[in-house]
């Protein structure tokens, strides 16, 4: 009887064979791998596992780009020590003055005793600044920030302003030697704001730890991917606009985020002597897409521009702010100018070439240091 | 929870499979409610509750509606048919009470206070539990079945509330009327059969959904993105034919998942989808898309309120309400009406004139049910009717600020969607059905789905890890 149904039994099992390689293989999976695996009941673990992950590919990275790394940095984003650190690394890497740096410490003193400032009274503090422009100052408003407890970011707890400078208005042959370096925001730019001239080297999707590697960027235009290291060592920019930020909010932290941008506008300062950097603030996103239980917020993204302002020198480096264009009085995109609550209606991009366009700087006497 | 996640894949699912299996037959019922409640709990830790206290009201008046006084009674037969029409009234201001303040106050709310010009409604915000829309219908389908006496044998407490809170089809569907599972419903048999078609079907559906909705909707999202009104005519048909897509293998992934689930766990649940957009006319279209709830309407609304027996403009008047609220029952806004009420205009106009002749022709009627679905499609996705509006104008050529998204941009996404779109097309015809069927046992099948199994895990564990994968910026 028992031998019957035995063979019965494996007989059925036999006709199964799907079955039994979805078990098989889940089985195994769920032993080998931690993001379906039984470990993912403990958050602890998975959570710690993912941050050393990012943590480590994010080092080799970066190792491997710069193979001689301009400083090693401690992973704490909040702490007022690593910023001046990187501060004093950036002065003394891009060659930019450090009295520059003191100054704007100095501003940042004199702002950051008026406490009670937040963000909806960005305008009028603005206005205010801007009636005595310093030139090439990156300025900083503070705000009282807030405690987050995220592995990503913090609150810089003050907003990068457009570097003063006496802007000049640039007509159409300006744009004939820029060069813009992006995410798809920039490519926005390349399909709505229609700058003929210009060579657009962006992706959905790109980041500053991915622009200069050998995967390649594609170039608008033509639409081949091409090796952004090798086109910058042979063609010649005078103007190079850089967007990235918005894929780096849930990888690594701001920390890296900086220094990564640090290496590359060092690499391209290197490859493109002449060359107006131009790194431009990353836009907020809209109420209904800011969330604060995830990385995708406006504190997190304003945590990302302060982070690459502070790379701006006022000579050669130039932080411009566009997101006093876009949004509302509380610093969110507005809702009736975009879809998905990140990316501008394509008619709205009007607004950003005559942002780009008012914002020339004319090099008057290129190579020459403005010591 | 949803099917296409880590946690319902490896956790939920399996866990409760093995429970499910290895008790002894007469606890199923038990497990399967339990299990349900925890699999709807964990998204929704509070409306969960709501469920709970649908299903104790509605099965307390399914029983009210037969109950009879032990003590004799003068006027026992009227009393009796007062008490059932009580009973059903009280049911259906129950389920619809609860479907319309959580679904459409705030809808009416808007529109009452727009025209009065000031406040005099308050707005409540709520949030729409998961699913409410299709247990509702479930629920008022027992209730009327229960009236008219339909219900083979009256459900158990626990049958109820099992046939209700069944985790398969909970949150979407398939709508299942309780005669179709009733009997499975006291006893099943699950052999291993079932449970490999099942998995099969479930990997099926699975694939559907995330690699083949989700992939192509990020299309429909880049050109909603560029915005309307200023899109070429070839990028507005090619966005209207993305979402057409990507709608629908959604939905017939999940109703296919849905079927699957069923399978293994020894019911058989009526499938959603036939082919829908391989229809000769709108009307053949709306009888091969959402299956079940087209035989809802025409079950609950459309014979009872007299179908097409009472001469021709009582037809029209029956089938504007079937699609009026048919409009409305996909969403609370002002073009799910509008959505609704073109299918009325189309599906009459059908009726009427050309319909029959359509259905006979080989491409033309193909041709046009093709040309029309996207349309419809479209007003459905669209909620802001301004927006609307600037989409349809662009899909007929008009255009009021210029043209920003033109042929350049079509060109680019034809080159980084036309695999997919190919694929797409392939999956709206009947053959992969066809071929599933035919060869579903054979071995090359067999490892064909296991591949369609793990790159889809990957596709969602790659998404859950990494928020960012889905919204590349």
């Amino acid at each position: 009887m028992s031998r019957q149904k035995i063979k019965k039994w494996l007989e059925n099992v036999y006709n199964c064979p799907y079955l039994i390689m979805v078990v098989v293989s889940s089985v195994i999976a769920m032993l080998c791998f931690d993001e379906i695996g039984i470990r993912f009941f403990d958050n602890n673990i998975s959570t710690e596992r993912t941050v050393s992950v990012v943590g480590d590919i994010v080092r080799a990275e970066e190792n491997q780009a710069l193979g001689d790394p301009p400083a090693t940095l401690e992973e704490t984003p909040d702490s007022g020590e690593t910023n001046t650190e990187i501060q004093n690394v950036i002065s003394e890497t891009m060659g930019g003055e450090s009295e520059n740096a003191g100054e704007r410490k100095k501003e940042e003193a004199v702002l950051e005793d008026n406490n009670e400032l937040n963000i909806e009274s960005q305008d009028a503090q603005t206005q205010e600044i801007q009636e005595d422009t310093e030139k090439g100052v990156t300025k900083f408003l503070p705000y009282t920030p807030l405690e987050i407890e995220s592995r990503y970011y913090s609150d810089a707890g003050k907003i990068a302003l457009t570097t003063e400078y006496p802007y000049t208005i640039a007509n159409d042959s300006y744009f004939n030697d820029a060069a813009f370096l992006g995410d798809s925001r920039t490519l926005g730019i390349y399909d709505y704001v229609g700058l003929e001239g210009a060579d657009f080297f962006c992706d959905n999707g790109m980041t500053i730890f991915k622009l200069l590697k050998d995967d390649g960027v594609t170039e608008q235009g033509t639409g081949h991917k091409v090796d952004l290291k090798q086109v910058l060592q042979e063609r010649h920019y005078g103007k190079i606009y850089i967007m990235l930020g918005m894929n780096e909010l849930g990888y690594g932290n701001t920390t890296m985020y900086m220094q990564e941008y640090l290496s590359v506008v060092h690499q391209i300062r290197a490859w493109q002597p002449d060359a107006i950097i131009f790194i431009m603030a990353n836009l907020h996103v809209s109420r209904e897409k800011n969330n604060m239980e995830t990385e995708f917020n406006n504190i997190n993204i304003n945590d990302k521009n302060v982070a690459c302002a502070r790379l701006a020198n006022g000579v050669d480096i130039f932080y411009l702010d566009s997101n006093p264009m876009f949004t509302d009085a509380e610093g969110f995109l507005q809702s009736e100018m975009t879809f998905d609550g990140v990316h501008l209606y394509a008619k709205h991009y009007d607004k950003w070439r005559q942002f780009l366009t008012e914002h020339g700087v004319e090099k008057a006497t290129p190579n020459e240091d403005t010591e | 929870m949803v099917f296409s996640s880590v946690g319902f894949l490896f956790r939920f699912l399996p866990i409760f499979m093995i429970l499910y299996l290895i008790m002894p037959a007469k606890y199923r019922n038990m497990i399967l409610l339990a299990g349900s409640l925890v699999f709807y709990g964990v998204g929704e830790p509070y409306f969960v509750l709501l469920l709970v206290l649908s299903v104790l009201v509605n099965f307390a008046l399914s029983r009210y509606m037969f109950w009879e006084p032990k003590s004799p009674q003068n006027n026992r037969k009227k009393k009796a048919a007062r008490r059932r029409k009580r009973a059903l009234i009280l049911a259906l201001l129950f389920d619809f009470g609860a479907l319309f303040v959580f679904k459409y106050w705030d809808f009416v709310v808007e529109n009452v206070n727009g025209l009065a010009g000031n406040q005099i409604l308050p707005y409540l915000a709520l949030a729409l539990p998961l699913g409410i829309s299709f247990y509702t219908f479930q629920m008022v389908s027992y209730q009327l079945d229960c009236y008219w006496e339909k219900v083979p044998e009256k459900a158990g407490l626990l049958e109820f509330a099992t046939y209700i809170c069944m985790f398969p089809q909970l949150i979407a569907g398939p709508i299942v009327r309780y005669g179709e599972i009733a009997e499975r419903m006291k006893e099943r048999r699950i052999r291993i059969r079932d449970l490999e078609n099942g998995l099969k079907l479930f990997a099926v559906g699975l694939g559907l959904k995330v690699l083949l909705a989700n992939q192509i909707g990020t299309l429909w999202n880049t050109i909603m993105t560029a915005g309307p009104g200023n899109l070429h005519v070839m990028v507005a048909w090619l966005g209207a034919l993305a979402y057409s897509f990507q709608i629908y293998f959604d939905f017939w992934g999940y109703s296919v998942m849905a079927m699957g689930l069923g399978k293994m766990l020894g019911f058989r649940i009526p499938r959603n989808f036939d082919n829908p957009y391989a229809s000769r006319s709108i009307a053949e279209f709306w009888r091969r898309w959402h299956i079940t709830l087209g035989s809802w309407f025409r079950e609950y609304v459309y014979i009872p309120l007299g179908g097409n027996r009472k001469g021709s403009a009582r037809t029209v008047f029956n089938l504007f309400v079937v699609w009026a609220l048919t409009g409305f029952w996909h969403g609370a806004d002002w073009n799910f009406l509008l959505w609704g009420i073109g299918f009325f205009l189309v599906i009459s106009l059908e009726k009427k004139t050309y319909g029959k002749w359509m259905e006979r022709s080989l491409v033309l009627g193909h041709l046009y049910t093709l040309l029309l679905i996207p349309i419809t499609w479209v007003i459905f996705a669209i909620t802001d009717i301004r927006q609307l509006g600037a989409y349809l104008a662009n899909m007929v050529g008009i255009h009021t600020g210029g043209v920003l998204v033109g042929t350049g941009q079509f060109a680019r996404y034809l080159k980084e969607y036309g695999f997919l779109l190919i694929a797409c097309v392939f999956f709206v015809t009947v053959f992969p059905k066809k071929w599933y069927h035919k060869w579903k046992d054979r071995w090359f099948m067999v490892v064909f789905l296991l591949l369609i199994f793990w790159w889809s895990v990957y596709e969602i564990v790659v998404g859950s890890n990494n928020p960012f994968l889905y919204f590349r910026f």
